[in-house]
């Protein structure tokens, strides 16, 4: 039915109010044909009888009947086959600073090709993103942009590394690996943008093929992840943990809510967790929050807050602490641990300056973590 | 205190062999539902007691399973039928789901004249779901703007089937399908999701009608079809009290399963809690002491 024709026959019934077919028309969402959507064997998926399947990519291990698509709604089974819907269909294909994601520690001041589909395992009340996150994708506009194409773009654009972010690259794992795999052989590096909600096995693959890992911890209590991000608290620790053990580059943000998420208490036991499991020069950023989709009655973190956990995470003797999402705050900028002084100096998303040699700070030679080059 | 009605009627030979549908009997036994529920004498004075001349009555149908196991076109055109017959105009019904798609493979001719019947999904060009999200409880949605535009009265006209998650999937889930987002609702036996959507406003202020399509029902292993799960019960399930219709159809399910052989579906963990959630919510009735439950056969 083409869009002209619909306007047509709710005028003739009356059907349209208030502010006449052109007004309501500019309220509604739009769609894509669902015959656009892939249809790519998912991984990490068990069959069982009836042509029911269970999803074994997320901690959420959804057992679904035929035709039903997982929590994530982009990943369904057809037929006792599970399928991605979302393979190289790219929602959100754009040139970030590497430190939009943000990595502060991981190739400063390069260009990431970032890329996203619809879709995610978690439902966040706060979301920053959930036009595109929280939604199916034929509900959002989408493009093909096969994994070949992906590395192939961020070679075109100059890009140093290929970022999988804006929503949750765990549901579309299979496009993210594939593409991955293309990153690596142009030379490219690959870095995602993760809550760290998946399993043990996938994330294992998933480490063989990426260079940096940045994971959001939305809080450190369960009752927390429980009502106010849909998830569980302890497979993102445990993912956090895997990827600390790894090769691959790690860094954690934290988006602090006020009133939701900023005990003082917590951010302390945060920081002795981190300490002890993944160390002490793992980044960690305290982010700003902006009020959004479900949270629309809070105000934007206040500065000083940001500050004050900061302070409690140094005290704790985490060595890198950031203050994100508040452009031209000196918290944005790296400072040595041992001298004290600024070793990259930041602005927003900008990289101003920079003291390092081979790696090291140039004042004093103590050697800061990160991939640099 | 009063109990909440629901009418069960059961129409011998409704079924043919291969499946086809005797659309004469339906059409009877959907008069005499009415009949019964409305206490009217006749089919007409009884619709005209559930909906108004000026409404634009919106038929929710569930037709993600499928020919097999979806609200049967042959039974919403029957009632869009009644419904005209009885003086609705046919340009304010529309009988509706969420993807063109899924209306066209269970069987429905998507149908968009300005002056007759409509038959078409949220994903029609023009329509869509609405740009803001709906808070309510744990609900927050998008919803189809033919629920929140189109409709001033609503008929949940579900099929009836056994649900893995929910347990079972009737009259109340079938709005999942009027939301943008019903993956993000099935977690906890989809409780208190279900009881808490039909409990937001753009569903609950214009409900009118719970018809539960029980002609086959799918008492196991749903809510996809499996052959040798599905029942021939040849019944429709009437009610304006849309928890008390759920737990009707839910209780046939029960008898379905025990005759079977199969074990409850509170033996394998998935009893439809949201019923309970419902009836704290004020919703409706679910007990059995609470619900008067009126068969006839035809």
């Amino acid at each position: 039915m083409k869009r002209r024709r619909f306007c047509e026959t709710l005028a003739g019934t009356g059907f349209l109010l208030g502010t006449g077919a052109a007004g309501a028309l500019t309220r509604v969402w739009n769609f894509e044909d669902t015959a656009n959507l892939s249809h790519v064997e998912a991984r990490y998926y068990k069959k069982h009888p009836d042509r029911e399947i269970e999803c074994l990519l997320c901690p959420r291990l959804c057992k679904l009947g035929d035709k039903e698509r997982g929590y994530c709604g982009v990943r369904q089974n057809d037929g006792g086959t599970y399928y991605t819907l979302v393979y190289g269909k790219a929602c959100s294909a754009n040139v970030d600073p590497i430190e939009k994601k943000p990595f502060f520690h991981f190739l400063p001041g390069t260009d990431a090709f970032s890329i996203a589909t619809a879709g995610c395992n978690l439902n966040c009340k706060f979301c920053q993103n959930w036009q595109i996150s929280q939604v199916r994708p034929e509900q959002v506009p989408h493009f093909d942009l096969p994994p070949a194409e992906v590395a192939a773009a961020a070679e075109r654009n100059k890009c140093r590394s290929i970022a999988y972010t804006y929503t949750e690259p765990t549901v579309f794992f299979e496009y993210m690996y594939d593409s991955a795999v293309e990153a690596r052989r142009k030379g490219l590096r690959n870095c995602v943008v993760t809550a760290g909600h998946i399993q043990p096995e996938p994330l294992q693959d998933l480490l063989k093929v990426v260079d940096a890992a940045k994971i959001d911890l939305k809080a450190f209590r369960q009752d927390f992840y429980k009502e106010y991000v849909r998830g569980d608290l302890q497979p993102v620790l445990e993912s956090i943990r895997t990827v600390s053990q790894s090769k691959v580059w790690l860094e954690i943000v934290y988006l602090v809510i006020p009133t939701l998420n900023d005990r003082e208490e917590d951010i302390r036991s945060m920081c002795r967790w981190m300490a002890k499991e993944v160390g002490r020069d793992i980044p960690l950023h305290f982010t700003r929050f902006q009020p959004m989709y479900l949270v629309k009655n809070l105000p934007p973190t206040p500065i000083s807050t940001l500050e004050s956990l900061r302070d409690i995470a140094i005290e704790e003797g985490m060595h890198y602490v950031y203050v994100g999402n508040v452009p031209g705050h000196s918290a944005e900028n790296t400072y040595c641990p041992r001298c004290r002084n600024m070793v990259i100096e930041r602005f927003g998303m900008q990289v101003k300056a920079v003291a390092m040699n081979k790696g090291a700070c140039r004042s004093c030679q103590y050697p800061i973590p990160g991939i640099w080059a | 205190m009063n109990r909440s009605k629901v009418v069960v009627i059961k129409g011998k030979g409704v079924l043919g062999a291969g499946g086809d549908m005797d659309r004469v009997k339906i059409a009877e036994m959907l008069s005499l539902g009415f009949r019964h529920l409305t206490g009217a004498r006749e089919t007409g004075e009884g619709l005209a007691r559930l909906f108004a001349r000026g409404d634009r009555i919106g038929i929710k149908v569930n037709t993600i399973g499928g020919r097999k196991i979806s609200t049967r076109p042959e039974l919403s055109l029957s009632l869009a039928e009644l419904l005209i017959k009885n003086g609705q105009p046919d340009r304010n019904i529309v009988i509706w789901d969420r993807t063109n798609r899924e209306l066209r493979e269970a069987g429905y001719s998507l149908s968009d004249r300005p002056n007759g019947l409509k038959v078409f999904a949220t994903d029609t060009a023009g329509a869509g779901y609405e740009t803001e999200i709906i808070a309510h409880r744990n609900i927050g949605s998008l919803f189809s703007t033919i629920q929140t535009n189109f409709v001033t009265a609503s008929i949940s006209l579900a099929i009836l089937k056994d649900h893995g998650l929910a347990g079972v999937t009737a009259g109340m889930k079938n709005y999942f399908g009027a939301i943008h987002n019903p993956n993000k609702y099935h977690d906890s036996h989809c409780d208190p999701f279900i009881a808490e959507l039909f409990e937001s406003k753009p569903i609950k202020d214009k409900h009118r009608l719970t018809l539960l399509d029980a002609l086959v029902v799918q008492y196991h292993r749903g809510p996809s079809y499996h052959t040798q799960w599905a029942e021939r019960s040849g019944a429709l399930i009437f009610s304006l009290d849309p928890v008390a219709a759920d737990a009707v159809g839910w209780r046939l399910i029960e008898t379905l399963r025990s005759r079977k052989g199969l074990p409850s579906l509170k033996e394998e963990d998935r009893e439809p809690v949201y019923l309970g959630t419902a009836e704290k919510l004020g919703l409706g009735r679910a007990g059995s002491d609470s619900i008067e439950v009126i068969e006839d056969e035809i």
